[in-house]
This record gives C-alpha cells, sequence and structure tokens, in this order.
C-alpha cells in the first residue's frame, strides 16, 4: 500500500466543503464520520484515499490486532491469545508502543458478515485445538477511519452490524462459536451516489455529517484538475514531492487544531440558538444538536479561535442537518439547511 | 469496563423512559421494556447507562447458569452435584447484550469444542440465554434480529427455559431474562408475538424544551471530551438511585394490591381493548414496583394511572370505527351482492379520508354516487396551471393519504438466488448472507468451519496419530453453511392513468395507495419500476431502480386525461418483465396493476376489452410472475368489475385500493392512552 503513492489531499482542486468535513472529522473524531453524497468522479473516493499523508499519529500496543493503548482495554487482552504484542509474555514485561499515522480501513461493499466482525480462528482450531478470535476490520479500525465506497449498495446485513458497533463503540461478536467483544470506535466515512437508492434513515443518522458535492463548473479549475491528474499519473513521486510542503502545513495545522480543541469555549446563548436551529428546521433526536455543537467548536480550533461564533454554528448546521431533517416519506434530501430556515422562519405555519 | 458509560443520572429528560427501565430493575415480574422512537432520543445509551445501576443479586459461585441459592429446587445439575454444598458469590445483575449478527449456536448453546477435543466427552457449553438468566437480555434494533432467532427468544421467553437438541448435546437450563429491546419503527415493525413478550412499551421523542435541549448538549459534549471525569461527576447520583432500587426491591414483596384495583386495572384493558390478559398482569407488576419506588406499603389508583399507558401502548387495538350513519338513509337500493359486511359502509364512498373531513357537511347523507363529490372538488383545486406542454385534459392530483400496507411476498422456494433487500426470504447460494445454519449436505463449497469442528471434536482422542495438529478432520465431519437472506423483489408499477381515474378524488386515493406500497418496497428494499398507460400510449416512466425517492417524484408529477389503452399498459409491462427476467432468471418480480380496467383503446382491431383479457391471460402465463390488481373503481350504482375480471385473467390478487391496508390489529403506541 505505501510504496504506491496516493493523490494528495491538498492537490485537490476545489471541493471545499467535502474537504472541511473530513478535516473537522480528523481533528475531532467524536464528531462519528462524514457522509459524502455525489454523482460519479467527484473526486470521492480520492479525497478519502488521500488523507492518509495528513492523518496525526497515535500511540498504539505493537502488533496490538484491536489498536490498544496499554492497558485500555484489560478485558480484551485477558480473552486475546496473540503472542506478538507482549502483554502476554512471561513474566510480563513492559509493552512496546509505536506511533503510527491513523489508518484508513476499507470496507469492501462486497464484505461478508465474518470478516467484518471477525471469526473463529481455523489456523489456531485445527493446530492447537484451542478457539481463538480472529480480529476483522471492525478491530482493525478501532481509533481510525472505517471507509465504505458505494455505502448505499452495502448487504443489509452488514449495515446492521455497522449500526450495532457504530452505536456502542463496541464490537460484540456471538457468532460461530466464538464469544468475544472488543472496542470499536471510528469514523464512518462513506460515500454514495444517491441515483442508486437512499440509506436507511438509522445509517444515515450515524454519519456525523453530511456533504453533497457536484462536480466543478469551472472552466479554469476544470483544466487545473486535468492537468494535476495527468501530471500525478506520469510522475506519482514527483507530483507528492512537489505538494509535499503544502501537506505538511495542513497536518501540522490539524495537529495545532487537535491540540486547541478542549479550550474552544462555546457561549451558552449560542448553544440556545443550536437548539433553535434544530427546531426551526425539523430534526429528529438530539444528536444533530450535539454534532452542531461539536463541528461549531472544531471549525473554531481549526480557525485557531478559542471562541466559537455565530457563523462557525451555521457553517457546522450546513454540514449536520442536511441528512437529519424531519423529512416527508420519500423527499429527496435537503441540499441548502440555511435556506430552508430562513423559508420556515418566514412562513412558519407551512412547516407545522 | 474498558467503554466508558454515560452515567444514567445524567440522562436530560425522556421520564418515562427512565421510569420504565427502573420499575424492570425493581420487578423482572413485569417483563422487559421495549423502546420505540425517532432516532438520536438516547433509546440505546439509556439502556446501557441502567446497566450501571443495577443492584446485586446473590447466585452459586462458579454457576454458569447463575442458580439461585435459595432456590434449591430449581438448581442445574452442575449446582446439584455440588457435594459440599454450594458457595453463594454476590455479583450484580447483567446486561447481556445480544448483536444482530449472533448465530443460533451462540445464542442457545451448542457443544464444548475445546472440551471436546481434549477428552471426547460431549458437554454442553452454555450460550447468552443462560448468561441472560436472571438478568436482562437487551438486544438494540430490535426489529432488525433474524427470524430464527427471534423464534429461538420467543421460545425462551414464553417457557422460561432454553432446551437444546443440537450437535449430539441436549439440554435444558432455567432462562428467565428481562427483555429490553430499542427500535426505530422507520426500520419496520416488530412481528406481533414478540411485541407483546415486552411488557411494558415506551414512545420516546426529543425534547421541544430550548433549555432542555441546550442543557443536553453541553452534557454531551461534556462528556465525549472527558468521559470518565463526568461519570466521576455523576457517581452520587447513580449510587442514590442504585439504593433506592435496592430498598425498593426489598420491599416489593410486602406491597399489597388491593382488590378494588384490580377491577380497575380489568376495566381499563377493556377499555383499551387489548388481546389476551397479559396486559393485566403486567399493570399489576408495575403497579406494584411502582408503589415500593415510593415507600408506599399498598398500590395506589395513581400507582396504576402512571404505568397503564406504557403496558398498554403496545396492545392496544383499535377500537372498533365510530358507527356510520345508518343504512337505509344512505342507499336503500343497495345491490344485496356486496360481498364485505363492515367495509361497504365505507366503500359506498369514493374516498373514505374525505368523505370524514367532510361528514360534518348536510349534503353527506345524500345518494352515495354524486357527480360533484367532494372528492372532485379538492382534486380540481389540486389541479396547476397548464403547462409543459401538457394539454388542457391533463390534470394533476395530489397524492393522498398513505397507510401501512398488508404483506405480500413471494412464498419461499428452495431455489437459491442473489440479491438483497427485505422481502422475500430465500436461500442464498454465494457466500453471503447470514449464515443461519450448517447442514451435512456438501454442494456449494461454503464450508461451515466452526460446525465442522464441532462435528470432529469428539472423535479427536481416537484420532490422534501424532501429525502435530491438534483437530483432525474427517471428510465425513464436514459441515457446510446454509445461507439465507431476504432479498428485495422487482416491484413493477402499472398504472391508469386515463381520464377516467380522475373522476372524484379517484387519482388522488389511487396516488396514495401507490404511495403507500412504495413506502412498503422502501422498508423491505424492493427495485422499483412504473408503467403508466393514458390516451393511446404506454410509457415507462421509471425503468427499474433501488432509488424509491424517484418513483414517489413521479408519481407526484403524473399528468392524468384521455382514454385507457389498457391493453398497450399490458404489452409495456411484459417488455419491463422480460428485460428484467433476463438479466435475472431467478428474479421473482411483482406486479401491481391500479386500474379501473375501463379498456377502452385496443392496439389492434379486436374490442378493447376482450384484446386486454387475452393479453393479461398471456402475461400470466409465466409463472415467475405474481400478480396484484389494485381496483379503484368505485361501489356506486354502476358498478362494472371490470379490474376483477382483470384480475380473473390473470390469476392475480384483487383489492380494492381500501382493502390494502394492513390490518390495524395492533394499532402501536399512541400516547394518549389512558
Amino acid at each position: 500500500m505505501s510504496n504506491r503513492p496516493v493523490y494528495p489531499f491538498v492537490a485537490i482542486v476545489g471541493q471545499e466543503k467535502m474537504k472541511l468535513a473530513l478535516i473537522l472529522n480528523i481533528i475531532n473524531p467524536t464528531l462519528s464520520g462524514v457522509l459524502i453524497r455525489g454523482e460519479k468522479g467527484t473526486a470521492k473516493s480520492t479525497a478519502v484515499r488521500s488523507l492518509a499523508n495528513i492523518l496525526p499519529a497515535i500511540e498504539v500496543v505493537k502488533d496490538c490486532p484491536f489498536q490498544l493503548l496499554p492497558d485500555s482495554a484489560p478485558d480484551v487482552c485477558e480473552g486475546c491469545s496473540r503472542q506478538e504484542c507482549g502483554c502476554k509474555s512471561n513474566p510480563p514485561g513492559p509493552v512496546e508502543t509505536v506511533h503510527r499515522g491513523i489508518r484508513v480501513v476499507e470496507l469492501p461493499v462486497g464484505a461478508t458478515e465474518d470478516r467484518v466482525v471477525g471469526t473463529m480462528d481455523l489456523e489456531e482450531a485445527l493446530k492447537k485445538g484451542e478457539k481463538r478470535f480472529e480480529p476483522g476490520l471492525l478491530a482493525a479500525a478501532h481509533r481510525g477511519i472505517l471507509y465504505v465506497d458505494e455505502v448505499n449498495l452495502l448487504e443489509d446485513h452488514v449495515v446492521d452490524i455497522l449500526l450495532d458497533s457504530a452505536a456502542m463503540g463496541v464490537n460484540t461478536v456471538e457468532r460461530e462459536g466464538v464469544s468475544f467483544s472488543h472496542p470499536a470506535r471510528f469514523t464512518l466515512v462513506g460515500t454514495m451516489n444517491p441515483e442508486e437508492g437512499e440509506l436507511r434513515p438509522q445509517l444515515l443518522d450515524r454519519f456525523g455529517l453530511c456533504v453533497h458535492i457536484e462536480g466543478i463548473n469551472d472552466p479554469e479549475d476544470r483544466v487545473a484538475i486535468m492537468e494535476r491528474r495527468a501530471a500525478f499519473d506520469e510522475d506519482p513521486e514527483g507530483f507528492c514531492e512537489q505538494w509535499n510542503e503544502d501537506s505538511k502545513s495542513l497536518a501540522e495545522k490539524i495537529e495545532k487544531a487537535i491540540a486547541l480543541y478542549p479550550q474552544v469555549h462555546l457561549d451558552r446563548a449560542l448553544l440556545y440558538e443550536i437548539a433553535s436551529y434544530c427546531l426551526d428546521v425539523g430534526v429528529d433526536g438530539h444528536r444533530g444538536d450535539i454534532i452542531i455543537l461539536k463541528t461549531a467548536k472544531t471549525m473554531a480550533a481549526y480557525n485557531g479561535r478559542t471562541e466559537a461564533l455565530k457563523e462557525d454554528v451555521n457553517a457546522a448546521a450546513e454540514l449536520a442537518l442536511p441528512h437529519r431533517i424531519r423529512r416527508q416519506p420519500l423527499q429527496n434530501i435537503m441540499l441548502d439547511v440555511g435556506e430552508l430556515r430562513r423559508q420556515k422562519q418566514m412562513h412558519p405555519e407551512a412547516s407545522a | 469496563m474498558y467503554n466508558p458509560v454515560y452515567p444514567f443520572s445524567a440522562l436530560i429528560g425522556q421520564e418515562r423512559l427512565k421510569r420504565a427501565l427502573i420499575l424492570n430493575a425493581i420487578n423482572p415480574r413485569i417483563g422487559g421494556v421495549l423502546i420505540r422512537g425517532e432516532k438520536g432520543t438516547a433509546k440505546s445509551t439509556a439502556v446501557r447507562a441502567l446497566g450501571e445501576l443495577l443492584p446485586e443479586i446473590r447466585v452459586v459461585a462458579g454457576c454458569p447458569y447463575s442458580c439461585d441459592p435459595d432456590q434449591p429446587q430449581s438448581f442445574c445439575g452442575q449446582c446439584r452435584n455440588r457435594a459440599d454444598g454450594v458457595q453463594v458469590r454476590l455479583r450484580r445483575i447483567r446486561v447481556i447484550t445480544l448483536p444482530l449478527n449472533a448465530t443460533e449456536d451462540r445464542v442457545a448453546g451448542g457443544i464444548d469444542f475445546n472440551l471436546a477435543v481434549k477428552t471426547g466427552l460431549r458437554s454442553f457449553q452454555p450460550g447468552l440465554l443462560a448468561k441472560a438468566h436472571r438478568g436482562i437480555l437487551y438486544v438494540d434494533e430490535v426489529n432488525l434480529l433474524d427470524d430464527h432467532i427471534v423464534d429461538i427468544i420467543l421460545d425462551a421467553a414464553a417457557s422460561g427455559r432454553n432446551s437444546v437438541e443440537r450437535e449430539g448435546v441436549s439440554s435444558c437450563h432455567l432462562s428467565r431474562f428481562i427483555l429490553v429491546g430499542t427500535m426505530n419503527p422507520e426500520e419496520g415493525e416488530l412481528r406481533p408475538q414478540l411485541l407483546d413478550r415486552f411488557g411494558l412499551c415506551v414512545e420516546v421523542v426529543s425534547e421541544k424544551d430550548l433549555e432542555k435541549r441546550a442543557a443536553l448538549m453541553h452534557r454531551r459534549e461534556a462528556y465525549d471530551r472527558d468521559p470518565w471525569g463526568f461519570i466521576r461527576r455523576f457517581q452520587a447520583e447513580n449510587d442514590n438511585l442504585t439504593r433506592q432500587i435496592v430498598s425498593a426491591r426489598s420491599s416489593l414483596k410486602v406491597v399489597s394490591f388491593p382488590d378494588h384495583l384490580r377491577r380497575l386495572v380489568s376495566e381499563i384493558c377493556t377499555e383499551s381493548n387489548v388481546a389476551g390478559h397479559r396486559a393485566d398482569l403486567v399493570i399489576e407488576q408495575a403497579a406494584k414496583a411502582a408503589a415500593a419506588l415510593k415507600g408506599h406499603p399498598e398500590v395506589t389508583v395513581e400507582d396504576v394511572q402512571e404505568v397503564a399507558p406504557l403496558a398498554l401502548a403496545h396492545r392496544k387495538r383499535e377500537t372498533a370505527p365510530p358507527p356510520p350513519p345508518p343504512k337505509h338513509e344512505h342507499n336503500p337500493e343497495r345491490p344485496p351482492e356486496n360481498p364485505e359486511g363492515k367495509q361497504q359502509e365505507r366503500e359506498e364512498h369514493e374516498q373514505p379520508e374525505q368523505d370524514q373531513a367532510h361528514s360534518e357537511g348536510p349534503l353527506e347523507t345524500g345518494e352515495a354516487p354524486p357527480s360533484e363529490g367532494p372528492g372532485e372538488a379538492q382534486g380540481n383545486s389540486e389541479e396547476r396551471p397548464q403547462a409543459r406542454g401538457f394539454d388542457s385534459a391533463d390534470q394533476f392530483f395530489d397524492v393522498g393519504e398513505t397507510f401501512k400496507v398488508k404483506k405480500f411476498a413471494s412464498p419461499k422456494d428452495r431455489v437459491f438466488r442473489r440479491g438483497s433487500g427485505r422481502r422475500s426470504r430465500t436461500r442464498v447460494a454465494q457466500k453471503q448472507g447470514r449464515y443461519v445454519q450448517s447442514t451435512i449436505n456438501r454442494n456449494t463449497g461454503d464450508v461451515a468451519f466452526d460446525a465442522t469442528l464441532r462435528a470432529a471434536a469428539p472423535y479427536q482422542l481416537k484420532r490422534k496419530n501424532g501429525s502435530g495438529l491438534a483437530v483432525i478432520l474427517r471428510p465425513e465431519d464436514i459441515r457446510e453453511k446454509i445461507r439465507e437472506r431476504r432479498i428485495g423483489n422487482f416491484v413493477l408499477f402499472v398504472v391508469d392513468a386515463s381520464g377516467s381515474m380522475g373522476a372524484r378524488g379517484r387519482m388522488t386515493a389511487s396516488k396514495g395507495a401507490i404511495k403507500s406500497l412504495l413506502l412498503d418496497a422502501y422498508q423491505k428494499r424492493d427495485h422499483v419500476a412504473m408503467v403508466s398507460f393514458r390516451k393511446d400510449d404506454a410509457v415507462l416512466n421509471l425503468p427499474p431502480t433501488a432509488s424509491i425517492e424517484l418513483a414517489a417524484g413521479l408519481l407526484k408529477e403524473m399528468p392524468v386525461g384521455g382514454r385507457t389503452p389498457l391493453s398497450a399498459g399490458l404489452v409495456k409491462s411484459y417488455e419491463v418483465l422480460r428485460n428484467y427476467l433476463v438479466r435475472d432468471p431467478t428474479a421473482r418480480p411483482i406486479v401491481i396493476f391500479i386500474t379501473d380496467g375501463k379498456a377502452n383503446v385496443a392496439l389492434g382491431d379486436k374490442k378493447p376489452l376482450e384484446e386486454s383479457l387475452e393479453l393479461a391471460v398471456r402475461l400470466a402465463a409465466d409463472e415467475r410472475i405474481r400478480f396484484i390488481v389494485v381496483d379503484t373503481e368505485s361501489q356506486g350504482l354502476l358498478h362494472f368489475g371490470l379490474a376483477c375480471k382483470l384480475a380473473g385473467a390473470m390469476n392475480a390478487q384483487y383489492f380494492k385500493t381500501e382493502d390494502l391496508k394492513a390490518d390495524t390489529l395492533l394499532n402501536i403506541a399512541k400516547e394518549n392512552v389512558s
């Protein structure tokens, strides 16, 4: 994977909203992901894959299949019979940890259930006659990004699993003779083309943010896209080298924002503003409120401020609400949230 | 505990939900709670938070079935054989999560693999139902649980025990658990039997109060920033709640239930028209728990009133419809051959919904087929300004009221097919779908390793041959997976958009019916396509797609007007179906005709009606296709019954628009019960 360079994130032309949503999710993983809706060939997948270059590092136990920190989950280590990490070595020595970038784990649309949640380790069973848990994609995605291309085409029963673990942050496996559970908190990133069918409401709600992207109509930008793509295809290494500075400065900006986030303050009056925003446009549940609050604060941190402003709240609502607004059955997803709010405020009776 | 849990006492609002959970923690005999509600309303959060509050119970140390040391008569085999008496241990009541991907062997239990390999003994390894004994069995998104797992749970819940006969082991143990489930009704409903197993039902909605919403955001964000610190802040309050639960549990035994309240309970239940007696029992138990929580020695009327709505929400049946105006006034010369009894009262009008809206009007008692009924007026009022090149005869009608439609699915057969969805269950041949069972038959190469190993395990001692492998497999051990999943069907809508459909708001009602069917199609993940016919031609408005939104949009825009080329509609549907079946020969399409059957344009020289019936017979020759005819004709004086003939020709299921509505046997969860 690392031997073939990926297209640099910073070299993507336009699609600012999508880029912003992804960056915000990196800064604050509790935003719980982003859904990117749009037509084909709008750099949806490219953007997600290219994140690898700018992701911050985390500390994990070396060779731990569950991406854990030392002593963070004694229950898991107890049930885990891996030898590689040294947790179980005798005598229990100091566990080695490494710093590595956050991972983007891709969930292919055709993935089977057992690969996603994990299953019985066959080799172990045959060789030693013992049941051992073989971790699946959810274990690999813990503390990272789980990326589903064409998420609306995902098998229904795989979606159920995602819902299950996304809700609890834990993957519980009770199948094929194995009983095991391990933490699985991940940022869910999905791309989809709405023409091929909509997502189930429950899954839709699990994505913190939602952006809709379209092809770019500015001829100059289109030319830039072509030029850059051609340059990348011709000489990937050279192209990446060229953008290296920009990538680095973005990565630094992200790390600064992560450090700044805990200090960001949001005025109490703005909390009311958020709540009334959600009530105005009509949102199911409270996840919308919470996500707006977090997004606004993250945005402030990204811009180097310690105070979240009204603009942050408005911009956050644009990202957090499109897929949460209560729709008439079978109605399409709303694109312009701010506009909708203005309409509803002007004609409050129409929204009833 | 490696995962922080949001503290129960930090939850804002949702008082009924919290109350229902606490009552269950006090009195397990209430039988659990079902939490229904829109997404993001702390449904799952509350249940998981409850797990931190639960008090401790006495169990036999080391017993996998959590035997109660105070009830030796119901000990499991192991405990009975403990020679030196049993050791008692205190532990918290457990919340056992049943994940949606659970397989049968883990839910009910199966052979103990490790032991079998090492000793060659077949012994039973307890599953989730054993773990959940005397605890809470929690299913998130319970409406998505697979049917065969639901069957196992129902069985255990009904008998209080779990019997296993599989893989050469046989076992039976107690399994009494509190069933707690959450669901979002948007994803489909629960099976009625399962619904009834839940003692209480709470409908949750989001807070509308700004103050509370703001507080809620604030807390949640604080929690996400520093979960452990947040939990510490609420520890005292949580402990306090636990103490209340513990003391209520101990006083529960002495709480009495006065006789006069029994009568009240039965009156409440009769009034709500509930089925069975479970509601009465649940109310009694829940009221006792409520009294115990308040520290009262006796249940009061308030306690009953407090818990009754929770017990009745999901059991209340629709009360009989308000008595219709007397028959004779209405339509004395009604033809006697009208089949349905109660329904005919409603069908004599074009549109029951709209008639009800106008029922105050004095005109309403007039004859049934008025030429300018209220429906017509409404239809016209929705008419759009003529535009976009439709001619003046074209009309646009609003989409009528939607409702929940009856279940229909292709019959389950033994054909293996591809696809995904939720309507019809089918065996699948690919290595996809849910692994439901293993089989000794071999034909797919999809080896069920777990079942294979379990099959081989007991023989390992005999087979030892120094190969270095712990488990030696023989061909006869191999088991294969049987996978099953629901596939969505392909549903083709064939809509009559001729002028006759426009009369008296028929189209509005029909559009309502179509939209209801589309909604159903969405929940079942069907592919849909839509053909409409009017004037001289039929058009494929919507080629097969999974985007139901597209279909709904189209429905709204559909113009109505002109004559009725039913034959053309039939031919067009045939083309669509043929193409679809070529691509996927195992598909089982469902075709829904929405028409009054009054064909008046032919393709050839024959009479339009005759021709269309002939075509219909030919179309129905393909056994893979199922037909449904929805008759939009009114039950007036002039009744042609042409759609019925069409249905006969195609061997189709025949419905009136009104008949499509699903049985309203269980009117789910209306807040205003009392």
